[in-house]
């Protein structure tokens, strides 16, 4: 048996070692976090079958809980966990030909913490310890974005920040307040004596956590700051905010609406704001020249989806839902590695410049329109899958309401569409023929980029390959009274 | 009218904490929401997150109440405040330290770029 705390452990000291090990040499840094991801991929692999038989508690300090600070590694904090690896893995290295410039043992230490917090936070049992490793998510971000130092990266970063902080005042509230009431932290003991109180009085701490999570999540009213961070960080770190950093945020949020508050009237809600969220984000991405600002608002689009599917608030749903992260993530990592590459070939980021790119860097735009095709929904690829079962779940729901929001669902798809194909257009049938110089991607960013393909391509051709641990990560979120029995006994 | 003014006055003692707590939170997301100066909507995120620590702190206090510590005898566990709540206080301020640090160093890189720390003519990044 491997011990879940090992997810958290290695890759936390791995980033505060890293300044010794620069000191022995500066060679090596950059090769730390490929080697701390690599460990917490195998291990989360090693532990997907063990966790799928039944969820595995780690107590933390030798007390039982609700004293102690609890993980619960279930399945849909080991699939998110996985997924998690997967991505630091595959971004760690790309960005070992990708960061050259500016501090580049800071940005290996904050690259690792981001997705270190990530973990932590898919896999607490323990509300304020979530707070907490959302708010290594939150700084290590905020640095982040920031890291290149210029105009629009600082700029960004600070309208990040201030919206961040408040987000997470509000999510300290929330969680005071919830003490105020309970008594205790435990993410189960809450929901288990939730019901001992009045309607009203968890209303205002539901609203703070809710609204606190939702600005990581960039959920439509509260994500202002989304296009400004995604586009003007390094692509890499856009690959990871958005492939990972945003669908962590709606884990926790999903988790704490179904698990501790039972969820039974909020979805409503939720269904409006998802699609609210979706056909905003879809219209803006279309109007957009620049292409990081498109991918970003693209992924606001998909974070509206994937909170429609979770609203619907059943479980083909909920597995719909889940199945979309998996492929947002793909995707829009896809996505945004290959532009990383085209942008540093051309300097510029407009949609324009990219002309003539099928001939000058025919892998990587080829990898780019397998990236749009899945997140569109073309049939060979993940993203149909994942759509089609969302769709699917929500048409076998009563009532002309479902219809009607599917239909503004699959609007926001056409839209999606067409700026997509917009920018393959320009990659593939614009700009002169003849004289063209080849400008390659270097190799070993392309191995990250070649993974990607297959696993888009493979998931997609053989999705049946997902199905058991998706279905049960979804009946973890979904089965509040198994979750409250597994932990507290 | 004196038994209003006492009723008063008990309501004040019972909630003082609260509200002075919750005055400090909206004092500070006032201050975020209006001023055009970087570096007051700075002092305010500052002032915000005290008041959420104040309003942690009053969630475990217990008035005329000890340390929750057995080290004399005869004391009475039910005046000892709750230590939890500080915990948590401890490691918000810890966080609040920090978001502040980052905060004030990126707003001398804002002011290195563009020369003003003024909200409204820093405007680059739109929708």
């Amino acid at each position: 048996m491997v011990n879940p705390v090992l997810l958290i452990v290695v890759p936390l000291g791995f980033a505060f070692a890293l300044p010794l090990i620069g000191l022995i040499s500066k060679k090596i840094v950059r090769f730390i976090p490929v080697i701390a991801f690599a460990f917490n991929l195998i291990i989360s692999l090693l532990l997907i079958p063990e966790v799928l038989d039944k969820p595995m508690i780690i107590s933390i300090g030798g007390f039982s809980p609700p004293f102690c600070i609890n993980l619960v590694a279930g399945p849909a904090g080991i699939l998110f966990s996985t997924l998690i690896a997967l991505a630091g893995l595959l971004v760690s290295i790309y960005a070992l030909d990708y960061i050259k410039e500016g501090p580049q043992e800071k940005y290996h230490i904050l690259f690792i913490l981001l997705l270190t917090g990530a973990t932590g936070v898919v896999l607490t049992g323990d509300i304020f310890n979530l707070f907490v490793f959302f708010e290594i998510i939150c700084i290590s971000s905020y640095s982040l974005v920031a890291y290149l130092g210029n105009k629009a990266g600082i700029e960004s970063a600070l309208k990040y920040l201030i919206q961040g902080a408040v987000g997470s005042s509000l999510l300290l509230v929330g969680i005071g307040l919830l003490y105020g009431l309970f008594g205790t932290l435990n993410m189960a003991d809450i929901a288990r004596n939730i019901t001992s109180v009045s309607n009203i009085s968890i209303f205002v701490p539901l609203v703070l956590v809710i609204s606190g999570l939702g600005v990581e999540a960039a959920i439509f009213p509260l994500n202002a700051w989304l296009p400004d961070a995604h586009s003007s960080a390094p692509s890499s770190i856009s690959a990871v905010l958005s492939g990972i950093a945003i669908e962590v945020g709606l884990y926790a949020v999903v988790r704490v609406i179904f698990t501790i508050f039972g969820g039974s009237n909020i979805p409503m809600f939720l269904l409006f704001l998802g699609v609210l969220t979706l056909l905003i984000g879809e219209m803006c991405a279309f109007s957009q020249k620049n292409i990081k600002r498109m991918l970003a608002y693209s992924s606001i689009g998909q974070i509206g989806l994937i909170v429609f599917a979770f609203a619907i608030f059943t479980p083909d749903a909920v597995t719909g839902g889940l199945f979309q992260m998996v492929s947002h993530t793909l995707g829009k990592m896809l996505l945004f590695l290959t532009v990383g590459y085209m942008i540093q070939r051309t300097g510029s980021m407009d949609i324009s410049a990219f002309e003539g790119m099928g001939r000058k860097m025919p892998y990587t735009s080829l990898a780019f329109t397998v990236g749009a095709f899945s997140i569109v929904g073309l049939p060979p690829f993940i993203g149909f899958f994942s759509k089609f079962l969302i769709i699917r779940s929500a048409l076998a729901e009563e009532g002309i309401l479902y219809i009607v929001l599917v239909g503004l669902v699959l609007l926001g798809t056409i839209i999606e569409g067409a700026y997509f194909f917009r920018v393959i257009q320009v990659i593939y049938f614009r700009g002169e023929k003849a004289g063209t110089v080849k400008k390659r991607a270097p190799i070993i960013a392309l191995i990250p980029i070649f993974i990607l393909v297959i696993l888009i391509i493979g998931i997609g051709i053989y999705s049946r390959f997902l199905d058991d641990t998706l279905n049960s990560a979804a009946m973890d979120l979904l089965d509040k009274v198994e979750y409250i029995r597994s932990v507290l006994g | 009218m004196d038994l209003l003014s006492n009723s008063v006055v008990d309501f004040l003692d019972n909630y003082i904490y609260y509200i002075g707590a919750f005055g400090l939170v909206f004092i500070g997301l006032l201050i975020i929401l209006i001023k055009r100066n970087l570096i007051k909507v700075i002092i305010g995120l500052s002032i915000l997150e005290t008041g959420v620590n104040l309003f942690l702190i009053s969630v475990g206090y217990i008035k005329q109440g000890t340390a929750p510590i057995f080290s004399k005898p005869g004391l009475d566990s039910a005046i000892m405040v709750d230590p939890v709540p500080q915990a948590l206080v401890l490691t918000a301020i810890v966080i609040g330290v920090a978001i502040l640090a980052l905060a004030l160093s990126m707003a001398i890189r804002l002011y290195r770029h563009y020369g003003t720390l003024n909200l409204r003519k820093i405007k680059e990044q739109r929708w």
